[in-house]
């Protein structure tokens, strides 16, 4: 059986929800206060890293960057709520794109994988 | 010419070796992370050569066609001259041909150079006067209608290159300029897309060049410009946009001074906002002030516009 990136559709797949993805998470009163006064082209190519890890894809994404890079956003009140808000953010990026509830349930679970670490744990 | 230069440098690349692994092992602190071409971080430009195709994955069309790739992407099968994304590359002599005040405060620079200079409208260069003073302007001129470059400086009281420019700069004097630099080019547009170019202040420079380049292109949709100044005498080419707005069934210009109550005057983003409806088939390009560039930007995202077709500039302060 082919690995769940192929089944997604590749870096193709990552193009297609990178977009939506990122607009709910702007959009979403939950979490949009971590995204203020970013750089929008250096996190969408965050976004498309975060995207090609959840989907199975290749990355060299170490739990040491992950601490490194949200340890400001922790201490600016980052919990678990917000890491469940980006997680359901993501899911229904892909439903919206027609992928079906298995893939969803693995990109989830893949997404969730770096909970601990996102989290300072 | 070696496989692979970095700026001057030769740099030794294995059969098979990716651009950055090179670099790395060369002792170069290229910037990087990810090393699967997706974050991006390791964007170079090809000042000679073609890099692979494979090695463009995930660029804008404008990108592409300019020459930048991913290092960790890129293996190369034909020599390469690179240098860091943001960097300008070589020096061009020019000769300042002639120094004209527009309006307002702005002047009207153009410099004639010779033909290694190759650009495309909507980039910007680094004007050098001297060692030590360079600044970043924006190119209003056509590479295939005219022999010079043309630059709009705004003059900032106190600051280092508009006294240079208003004091001591003469025609036929001779200076450098470095680059080009920036992807706001029309590249990647449908002839059939609406365009929206909004301009804060010199941000009309890029713009200028940007929609000569598509009506010579043969752009079929309607293109609307919008230029946001603080008072109404920055609106330095009022006249030249509003004839050629009669001129052209397909252009618009639309003007909007911070100092004039609204509907006539008031904040260029909030008619830009207003007006612009169907922003997700629209090819934007938005160039000036950080913050107009930055919140424009935001809020057509969120009202469903394709970052790809969100293009920027943003003019930065000289620090």
């Amino acid at each position: 059986m082919s690995s769940l990136y192929d089944r997604l559709g590749g870096a193709k797949a990552v193009d297609a929800a990178v977009d939506l993805f990122y607009r709910k998470v702007l959009a979403d009163g939950r979490i949009a206060r971590f995204f203020e006064g970013v750089n929008m082209e250096e996190q969408i190519a965050k976004q498309r890293a975060f995207l090609t890890m959840a989907f199975g894809g290749p990355n060299n994404y170490t739990g040491k960057d992950m601490r490194e890079a949200h340890k400001r956003l922790v201490a600016k009140g980052l919990n678990d709520m917000h890491v469940d808000a980006v997680i359901e953010d993501l899911s229904s990026t892909l439903r919206q794109l027609g992928v079906g509830e298995n893939e969803v349930k693995e990109v989830a679970a893949l997404a969730n994988s770096v909970r601990n670490d996102v989290l300072g744990r | 010419m070696a496989l692979l230069t970095y700026r001057e440098a030769v740099i030794d690349i294995e059969a098979g070796e990716d651009v950055l692994s090179a670099l790395l092992r060369a002792e170069i602190d290229a910037r990087h992370s990810c090393r699967a071409g997706v974050c991006q971080s390791c964007l170079h430009r090809a000042v000679e050569g073609k890099p692979p195709p494979a090695a463009q994955e995930g660029l804008s069309d404008a990108q592409k066609a300019l020459g930048y790739f991913l290092a960790c992407l890129c293996r190369p099968e034909t020599p390469l001259a690179i240098v860091p994304a943001q960097e300008a590359g070589d020096r061009f002599e020019v000769n300042v041909q002639a120094i004209d005040r527009l309006g307002g405060d702005v002047v009207r620079l153009r410099l004639e150079h010779g033909p290694d200079f190759v650009y495309r409208p909507g980039q910007f260069v680094e004007l050098i006067a001297e060692d030590g003073l360079g600044r970043h302007y924006s190119l209003a001129s056509h590479p295939e209608e005219d022999s010079f470059v043309e630059l709009h400086v705004r003059l900032h009281p106190g600051g280092r290159m508009s006294g240079f420019i208003a004091e001591r700069l003469t025609p036929g004097r001779r200076m450098c300029i470095a680059g080009p630099l920036g992807s706001c080019i029309y590249e990647g547009i449908d002839p059939d897309q609406p365009m929206c170019l909004v301009g804060s202040g010199t941000g009309l420079a890029p713009l200028v060049g940007i929609l000569r380049d598509a009506c010579r292109r043969g752009h079929r949709a309607p293109i609307r410009l919008y230029h946001g100044v603080r008072e109404p005498h920055g609106l330095y080419l009022h006249d030249q946009l509003e004839t050629l707005a009669c001129e052209r069934e397909n252009f618009s210009y639309v003007a909007r001074a911070l100092s004039v109550p609204p509907p006539e005057g008031g904040d260029v983003a909030a008619a830009v906002l207003e007006r612009e409806t169907a922003v997700a088939d629209t090819a934007f390009f938005l160039c000036g002030g950080e913050r107009l560039v930055t919140r424009l930007k935001r809020e057509l995202y969120l009202k469903g516009a394709p970052l790809k077709q969100l293009r920027s500039d943003v003019f930065a302060p000289a620090s």
